[in-house]
């Protein structure tokens, strides 16, 4: 077996990857575009770029990891590769983000889901925000191109047991489901996406895009911190940065000056939103940090009579879009059923509890099932999202309300999430609500569910997708940019990630943010050659 | 780590439930807000433990912390046995090697959380040590580490089913870092049933290679 370790080859290659923890004196550097952020958007950039033949620096908060870190260990990658060492909530603590940091960002660590935005979404935009230009026809091919360039189809093996269970109970009920496509080639079908796959199966940002721009002259600083943007007039002159140590986390004294006649920020829906904050720009209408959307996570469990091993084989591979559109595209909140993976720190994070009982909850991960619903929000008026703001020391933070609608949309999902885990034979189904015992019947989950008090902290929420705060729009009194990303007031400068969808998806975003950022790539290489 | 003559930010995440503090007669969330302060100019330990103190005895001696104080030691240690039960071996001098490795190990978990979540579980755990707040929030009489285990378990329940949402959220934090730090451990990955990465995957890969 021969390994093509892509990330290894190029540095010995010669690539120019600076790591910010080795710069010992503050210095600038020059290129056409600069881009922060190395993630799905970022990554789409900077190669588009680097192949129309711009000169291009990428800066990373995050640090370099690759194949040689990825061991397949849970507490290692989610300190090293997630935001906050995976610590990160919204600001009441009630929900927990997962959200990548690292070279390609959410891109290393996501489950490989790979879905097109639905085009109920897409036509919503057009009617709702004047982003006619983006209708499904017209999106078609940047999704094809994308799909080909990450190599993205529908799983092609078995899916393992705890998907196959809510492909099961969809069957019994007569919902639908379908299979999940994915971005892998070669996949080994290990279970360990969440953790930076091992096997280098995975064509996220690393081993796609990344490589790409870098074999194409782009320069890469990681472990940078974009702190803020400097205007001149009506201009963005530069980025200034400031350069972490080898822990990812202690900013050292060295500050790094980037110029260039184009930037481009996708440094998500927290960090772009959290760095236009910051450099104070032009904001006339209050619109940055507004509108953030989430797909609100929440959660079921179930004991299988059958070994579930859920910590093995392709974390996501069936879903079911039977309540995500079913009221309309904005009548009662919808929710795409998904299934997560179960480690143990993962499940032990998720599933609330202490004590002696919760060392037999864990005790019975083997025989662990698990149902998610994300919540897709923005669509209503009474799902107005929440807000990124700055703390006292610049850092960024997501305030997110969870509105009656949500809620709603929420125990809705209990409901449903319950009933399939029971119609596909699970002995006994335990909600993730600290009110929720284990139930060994759908009449008595029922009623559990019946009574739960709907409030923050008491439902266990997650989010794992980040939308919104940058959001485009051709109003500018309502967006922050325009459908090609381009800033408002700013001449010369783009967004190109999550933040500038002007709701929530309805469906794992990476491939509506490759794509968007392919589509509006090209346009800026267009307009920067003329 | 914590600058106790800045007003806290964490005023603002609490602020929140700011109602129902009020409505427990507390005396509201700037009473809480001020902990902080309060410990700190009153010289309790809130700078990490290093690798003396107090605790080291019981600790590795190679291991140094970079957040946990000695306070926040000793309230863990309290609170270990209550959070992770029967999971935690009974052999004592096991346990007390299973314990030091899960404070370490939540220690270092910490230092990755990075600034701002470090302020929020700085206070956290400085409400919990601050012996006027412990009795009247907590409602734990005893100094932790004269707690019993029943008396660590009857506060986390306290906590947990309160329906004061900042109480859940205690609880929730020091649940959550306790548990992920324990369970997560190759360790203790038998207790959850998880065999590891599949063996021949390990074999195959150039990344578990001896150099």
């Amino acid at each position: 077996m021969s390994f093509s370790d892509r990330i290894a080859q190029g540095l010995e290659s010669g690539w120019k990857v600076i790591d910010g923890a080795t710069l010992t004196e503050n210095h600038t550097a020059e290129a056409d575009v600069v881009i922060v952020g190395t993630g799905a958007g970022g990554g789409t950039t900077a190669e588009i770029l680097a192949k129309s033949g711009f000169s291009v620096i990428l800066v990373e908060e995050g640090r370099l990891y690759y194949q040689k870190d990825f061991k397949m260990d849970e507490l290692t990658s989610y300190a090293n590769l997630y935001q906050e060492g995976m610590s990160r909530t919204t600001k009441d603590g009630a929900i927990a983000i997962l959200q990548g940091r690292c070279v390609g960002g959410s891109t290393t660590v996501n489950w490989t889901s790979s879905f097109r935005t639905p085009d109920e979404t897409l036509n919503y935009w057009g009617k709702r925000f004047g982003l006619d230009a983006l209708s499904p026809a017209a999106m078609a091919p940047w999704f094809e191109g994308r799909e080909t360039r990450h190599s993205m189809s529908p799983w092609n093996m078995d899916p393992n047991l705890n998907n196959d269970v809510l492909r099961q109970g969809c069957e019994k009920l007569g919902f639908s489901w379908q299979i999940i496509p994915r971005n892998v080639k070669g996949c080994w079908n290990l279970g360990y996406c969440g953790v930076g796959c091992p096997t280098n199966a995975k064509q996220g940002a690393l081993m796609t895009t990344i490589p790409g721009a870098l074999d194409n002259n782009a320069s890469m600083y990681h472990g940078l911190r974009a702190e803020r943007l400097v205007m001149n007039q009506d201009r963005i002159e530069s980025l200034e940065a400031t350069a972490m140590a080898s822990d990812g986390i202690t900013p050292t004294r060295v500050t790094v000056t980037l110029k260039a006649k184009h930037f481009v920020v996708a440094a998500s829906a927290i960090g772009s939103p959290g760095l236009l904050l910051r450099s104070k720009l032009p904001d006339p209408y209050e619109r940055v940090g507004k509108r953030s959307f989430i797909h609100p996570v929440n959660a079921s469990v179930a004991q299988m009579p059958k070994l579930v091993d859920p910590f093995y084989g392709a974390p996501q591979s069936i879903y079911s879009d039977e309540f995500n559109f079913r009221n309309g595209v904005d009548g009662e909140a919808g929710y795409k059923l998904e299934v997560p993976p179960l480690h143990p720190a993962m499940s032990a994070g998720v599933v609330p509890g202490h004590g002696d009982e919760q060392a037999k909850n864990l005790a019975g991960l083997p025989w662990m099932q698990s149902v998610i619903a994300l919540v897709r929000d923005g669509f209503h008026e009474d799902s107005p999202g929440g807000t990124v703001s700055l703390r006292a020391d610049g850092s960024p933070m997501l305030d997110y309300p969870v509105s009656d609608y949500l809620w709603k949309g929420l125990r809705s999902a209990f409901y449903t999430m319950a009933e399939i885990q029971f119609a596909a034979g699970a002995d006994k189904v335990r909600l993730m609500h600290l009110d929720s015992d284990w139930y060994s019947n759908w009449a008595d989950a029922k009623a559990a569910i019946d009574r739960f008090s709907m409030e923050p902290h008491r439902v266990r929420l997650f989010t794992a997708h980040q939308m919104g705060g940058c959001a485009m729009g051709s109003n500018p009194e309502e967006s922050v940019v325009n459908g090609f990303g381009e800033h408002h007031h700013v001449s010369n400068l783009s967004v190109h990630d999550a933040s500038i969808f002007p709701t929530s998806i309805g469906a794992n975003p990476q491939l509506s943010v490759y794509a968007l950022a392919a589509r509006n790539s090209s346009r800026l290489a267009q307009r920067l050659k003329a | 780590m914590t600058d106790p003559l800045t007003p806290s930010e964490g005023l603002d995440a609490l602020s929140l439930d700011r109602r129902s503090f009020l409505r427990t007669g507390l005396g509201g969330a700037l009473f809480l807000g001020t902990v902080s302060v309060t410990a700190g100019l009153s010289g309790c330990a809130t700078a990490p433990a290093g690798r003396l103190g107090a605790v080291a005895p019981r600790m590795d001696a190679r291991y140094q912390f970079q957040f946990l104080s000695a306070d926040d030691i000793e309230l863990l240690e309290a609170l270990l046995p209550a959070i992770l039960g029967s999971a935690l071996p009974e052999q004592a001098n096991n346990r007390r090697i299973a314990i030091a490795g899960t404070v370490e190990r939540i220690d270092m978990g910490i230092h990755k959380f990075g600034p701002a979540n470090q302020k929020e579980l700085r206070q956290l755990f400085d409400l919990l040590n601050f012996s006027l707040t412990r009795v009247t929030i907590a409602r734990v009489w005893p100094a932790w580490r004269d707690a019993t285990t029943e008396q660590a378990d009857a506060f986390l329940q306290r906590w947990r089913s309160s329906s004061i949402g900042l109480f859940n959220s205690g609880y929730m934090a020091l649940t959550k870092i306790s548990n992920v730090a324990f369970y997560g451990y190759q360790e203790n990955w038998q207790l959850s049933g998880y065999p590891g990465p599949p063996d021949w995957a390990v074999k195959a890969l150039p990344q578990f290679r001896k150099a």
